[in-house]
C-alpha cells in the first residue's frame, strides 16, 4: 500500500468548493435558526398554554427524531404537501435551520430561566413591558451566559452539515465521494478530508475553551 | 395541501419495516455497548501515571470528537480497507464509526465523573491500604459512574439516532428500509413520517425517562 497525494491535490480546488459550501449552508442554517430557537423559547416560556404547547412540541420532535430523517423527510416528502420545487440547498437550510433552532430554544429557555426573577420585577416598577424588559435586561445578561452552550451546538450543527451529501448538496463530503470516484483514490480522499474536518472543528472547539475561560474569569458561569 | 394521506402501503410493507427495525435495534445495542464500555477504559486513561498513554488517550478522544460521524464511518468503509487489507462492510463500517465516536464522547463523560470526586476520597483509599486499581474500583468509580448517569444517558440516546447514518453505507436499518418503501410504493411522505414517528414514539419516553433520573440524582445529593 502506498500513499499518493499528488491525485488529490489536483483536484483540491474540488474540495475548497466544498468547504465553502459547507460553510455557507452551517452560516445559513445559524443565521435561520438562532431568531427561530429565541422564537420558540419565547413561545415555550408564554403563560399562554397553546403557544407553549406547540413549542414544546415542536422543540421535542426535533430534538428526539434523527436529522438524517428530517433531511431526508424535508426533501422527499415536503414538496409532496406543498406545491414548491424541492433543491438540495432549500432541503439542507430548512431541516438544519428547524433542527437547530430546536437545540438554541432550549439553550435561550435555560439561559432566560437562569436570571433571577427580581430582574423581571425590578424592569416592571420601573415601568418597562414584556418585550422592553426581556430586550435591555434580561437578554443582554442571559446571552453572556449561554455563549459556551451555543457555541457547543454551532460545532455540532457544523459535524451535523455532512448528512447533506446524501441529498446531493455539494459540500466538503459530497465533493470528497466525487473526487474518490474520480481519482480511484479513496484511502487519501477521506483522509484528508477528515483532516481537513479535524483542523476546523478543533480550531472551533479550542476557540470555545478559550472564550470559556475568559467568560469564567469575568464571572459568568456556562448554563447548563 | 391536497395530499390524502395513505398509511396502508407502509403497513403492507410491515415486514421490511420490522426487518429494518430489528437492523437499528442490533446496531444500536453493539454501539452502545462498545461506546460506553471502550469509553470508560478510554476516560480512565486519560488519568493513567505514564505521560504517553496519557497522551495518546487524549489523541484517540480529540482525533473522534472533533470530526463528524459520517466521515469516520465513510473512511472506514472506503479507506480503512485499503490501508489495512481488512474488508469492511456495511455493518463492520458503521459499527466501527459509531462505537469510536461514543468511547470518545463517553471517555470525557466519565473523566468529569472522576474529576468532580474530591482528591480526598483518594488519599482515604491509600490511606488504608487500597493500590490504586482499588481506589478506582472500590471507591471513585461507583460515586462518579452515579454522578454522570444522566449524561450517559444522552449519549445513548444520540447513538440511537446515530445508527440512522448507517443507511449511507446501505447497513439495513429502519430509514434504509423506509427508503426502499418509498421508492417502490411512490409514497416518501407516508413512509418517511413513519420513520419519524417510529423513532420519536421510541426514544420520547427515554428523554422523560432522563429528566425524571437528574431530578432523583440530585435530590440524592442533598
Amino acid at each position: 500500500m502506498e500513499w499518493n497525494f499528488l491525485a488529490v491535490m489536483r483536484d483540491f480546488d474540488l474540495l475548497m468548493l466544498g468547504l465553502v459550501n459547507t460553510l455557507k449552508i452551517t452560516g445559513l442554517a445559524l443565521f435561520f435558526g438562532i431568531p427561530i430557537g429565541l422564537m420558540l423559547a419565547l413561545s415555550r416560556l408564554s403563560t399562554w398554554r397553546i403557544p407553549s404547547g406547540i413549542a414544546a412540541f415542536i422543540i421535542e420532535i426535533f430534538r428526539t427524531t434523527p436529522p438524517l430523517v428530517q433531511l431526508f423527510w424535508f426533501f422527499f416528502a415536503l414538496p409532496i404537501l406543498v406545491d414548491i420545487r424541492m433543491t438540495p440547498t432549500i432541503a439542507a437550510v430548512v431541516t438544519f435551520s428547524i433542527q437547530s433552532s430546536a437545540f438554541f430554544a432550549e439553550i435561550f429557555r435555560g439561559g432566560i430561566l437562569s436570571i433571577d426573577k427580581g430582574q423581571w420585577e425590578g424592569a416592571k416598577a420601573i415601568g418597562m413591558t414584556y418585550p422592553q424588559s426581556l430586550r435591555r435586561i434580561i437578554l443582554p445578561q442571559a446571552i453572556k451566559r449561554m455563549i459556551p452552550a451555543f457555541m457547543e451546538r454551532s460545532i455540532e450543527l457544523l459535524k451535523t452539515t455532512t448528512l447533506v451529501s446524501t441529498v446531493a448538496y455539494a459540500d466538503l463530503m459530497f465533493q470528497a465521494n466525487e473526487v474518490a470516484q474520480k481519482t480511484f483514490r479513496p484511502l487519501e480522499v477521506y483522509t484528508i478530508v477528515a483532516l481537513i474536518y479535524f483542523v476546523l472543528i478543533f480550531s472551533a472547539s479550542q476557540l470555545s475553551i478559550v472564550i470559556e475561560r475568559h467568560l469564567a474569569k469575568s464571572g459568568e458561569g456556562t448554563v447548563h | 395541501m391536497g395530499h390524502a394521506w395513505d398509511f396502508a402501503t407502509i403497513f403492507q410493507n410491515w415486514f421490511a419495516l420490522w426487518a429494518g427495525l430489528k437492523g437499528t435495534v442490533f446496531i444500536f445495542l453493539i454501539t452502545v455497548f462498545l461506546g460506553l464500555s471502550g469509553g470508560l477504559i478510554v476516560g480512565i486513561l486519560r488519568y493513567a501515571p505514564s505521560r504517553w498513554v496519557n497522551l495518546a488517550a487524549r489523541a484517540f478522544v480529540e482525533v473522534f470528537r472533533n470530526t463528524p460521524v459520517l466521515v469516520q464511518i465513510i473512511w472506514f468503509y472506503y479507506a480503512f480497507p485499503i490501508l489495512t487489507g481488512i474488508e469492511t462492510d456495511p455493518f463492520l463500517a458503521a459499527v466501527l464509526g459509531i462505537s469510536l465516536n461514543t468511547m470518545a464522547f463517553s471517555a470525557e463523560i466519565y473523566r468529569a465523573g472522576i474529576q468532580s470526586i474530591d482528591l480526598g476520597q483518594w488519599d482515604a483509599g491509600k490511606a488504608i491500604g487500597m493500590t490504586y486499581n482499588q481506589t478506582l474500583r472500590r471507591i471513585i468509580l461507583p460515586v462518579a459512574i452515579k454522578q454522570v448517569l444522566p449524561a450517559l444517558t444522552n449519549r445513548g440516546i444520540e447513538v440511537f439516532k446515530m445508527s440512522t447514518l448507517a443507511s449511507v453505507v446501505g447497513y439495513v436499518e429502519t430509514l434504509n428500509q423506509a427508503k426502499l418503501i418509498a421508492d417502490l410504493n411512490f409514497n416518501p411522505i407516508e413512509a418517511y413520517t413513519g420513520v419519524a414517528i417510529i423513532f420519536f414514539v421510541v426514544l420520547y419516553p427515554v428523554v422523560q425517562g432522563t429528566y425524571v433520573l437528574e431530578r432523583i440524582l440530585r435530590r440524592g445529593d442533598q
